[in-house]
């Protein structure tokens, strides 16, 4: 039997070792230092283009706004208006149209789909508490199938008139996403067939959102108004 | 047998047209099939995966070659998969840093060049025993052969499963889309036609260099 059992190859000699822990690090230094590297040089340009597309996403969401006001959400829910578009805590821009009219607002959202975080903004009418528009930001759903999300004109339908009313802090009817061909009310989100696990995190992202921010919104609806 | 030497010749001196045509990885190698089947579903995404194949490819296979002679065979697999890895991380954030459309079009498919068979392959196979120039040559050669391939197979499933041409209906109204075809099976079905006249052609070729000779 011991026969059958080809001998080791010549197994690593101390010397041998230690030129591949020699070698596997200075390889992993190397990469390291090159994806720092990297990420250092491309850090402001993807931060500059990051700004771009967000402002150009609210403009998109909220066509024939002229300007924008960027605001954050302290932990303690308090409001502050924000210089750039980085900062801490939960933002959301308020646009306004000609005349400075508040047009409405467009909340960034998030919540883990079937690959990873789905990262979306939402257009969200302060004055009927609806909302009116919905993008996929950043996604790694599988493409062909949970990536219809970002583009299904149907499952997109669901968004022009979806209903987030709140009386005192509460959502009136929690947002829920509901199976393809399913929806009666306009509460009610309409799945993509066979992209249900996206569909789903795409309802609860809204969810939580509304019951966590547009109440904010609602208590200084006249300071956001002003655009202070 | 005079027939057959010099193209041998050929092929060793000429990467970039091997991985191409030759020995193209989808077609004659049939490498990388996961990602083949996953997202030829549109022409779009094949090509996005396709051109970012490429630049890892050239891209890691040009670091391997530099290091090749210092490398020890027990940790060449850790190695090659840590120097394609960090093109990888490069990419994502080069792609990031050019344009958010295009990262927001590639960002799914980027991560998974990694696990594609065919990457770890031809750095085995080529990059570890060749010169730099060569390395990046096979890289791009067999890159582009992948996205060429990817391509094919995603005319072929977007026409025919959804009407569309990079989104663009090429039928009218009435035009009933085979849907199959943007499923998983679809893409086996697709696969395999292209496969079938790849091979026809080459046996064809083949008989044909017989009665000449």
């Amino acid at each position: 039997m011991s026969q059958l059992i080809p001998p080791p190859e010549s197994a690593p000699s101390r010397e041998n070792s230690i030129r591949m822990v020699r070698l596997l690090g200075t390889v992993s230094l190397m990469c390291g230092v090159l994806i720092v590297g990297t990420n250092l040089a491309t850090r402001d340009r993807i931060r500059q283009n990051q700004e771009t597309i967000m402002r150009d996403s609210v403009a998109e969401l909220l066509p024939g706004v002229k300007k924008q006001v960027v605001y954050s959400i302290a932990a303690k829910g308090e409001l502050k208006v924000m210089n750039g578009i980085e900062g801490e805590g939960q933002r959301f821009f308020a646009g306004y149209d000609a005349q400075g009219k508040l047009a409405g607002v467009v909340i960034e959202a998030g919540e883990r789909g079937y690959a990873d975080v789905i990262s979306a903004l939402y257009s969200y009418s302060p004055a009927t508490q609806t909302i009116i528009g919905f993008k996929v930001v950043d996604m790694r759903e599988t493409p062909g199938l949970g990536d219809r999300v970002r583009s299904d004109e149907g499952f997109l339908a669901n968004f022009k008139q979806l209903d987030a009313r709140v009386e005192n802090g509460k959502e009136v009817h929690p947002i829920v996403t509901v199976k393809h061909g399913a929806k009666k009310n306009p509460w009610e989100i309409d799945a993509i067939s066979g992209a249900t696990i996206s569909s789903r995190a795409v309802g609860r992202m809204l969810q939580k959102s509304v019951e966590n921010v547009t109440p904010v919104i609602q208590k200084n609806l006249d300071r956001i108004e002003r655009g202070q | 047998m005079t027939e057959t030497k010099p193209s041998v010749i050929n092929a060793e001196n000429t990467p970039f047209i091997n991985g191409l045509w030759r020995q193209n990885p989808v077609f004659v190698m049939v490498l990388g099939m996961c990602p083949t089947l996953a997202i030829t579903n549109s022409v779009r995404n094949a090509v996005s995966m396709g051109l970012a194949t490429t630049f890892v490819m050239a891209v890691s296979y040009g670091m391997i070659s530099a290091i090749r002679n210092l490398i020890p065979k027990q940790v060449r697999i850790a190695t090659f998969i840590a120097i394609i890895a960090c093109a990888v991380t490069v990419v994502d954030f080069l792609v990031k840093a050019i344009s958010i459309p295009i990262y927001l079009a590639l960002g799914a498919y980027i991560p998974l060049i990694v696990s594609n068979c065919l990457t770890l392959e031809r750095a085995e196979a080529y990059a570890c025993k060749q010169p730099v120039v060569k390395s990046m040559l096979d890289g791009l050669g067999m890159g582009l052969g992948f996205a060429f391939a990817l391509t094919c197979l995603g005319i072929v499933r977007e026409v025919l499963g959804a009407g569309t041409f990079l989104g663009f209906h090429l039928f009218g109204p009435h035009f009933e889309p085979l849907v199959l075809f943007l499923l998983p099976p679809g893409g086996f079905i697709a696969l395999a036609i292209l496969l079938l006249a790849f091979a026809y052609r080459k046996e064809r070729q083949l008989k044909k260099a017989e009665a000449q000779s």
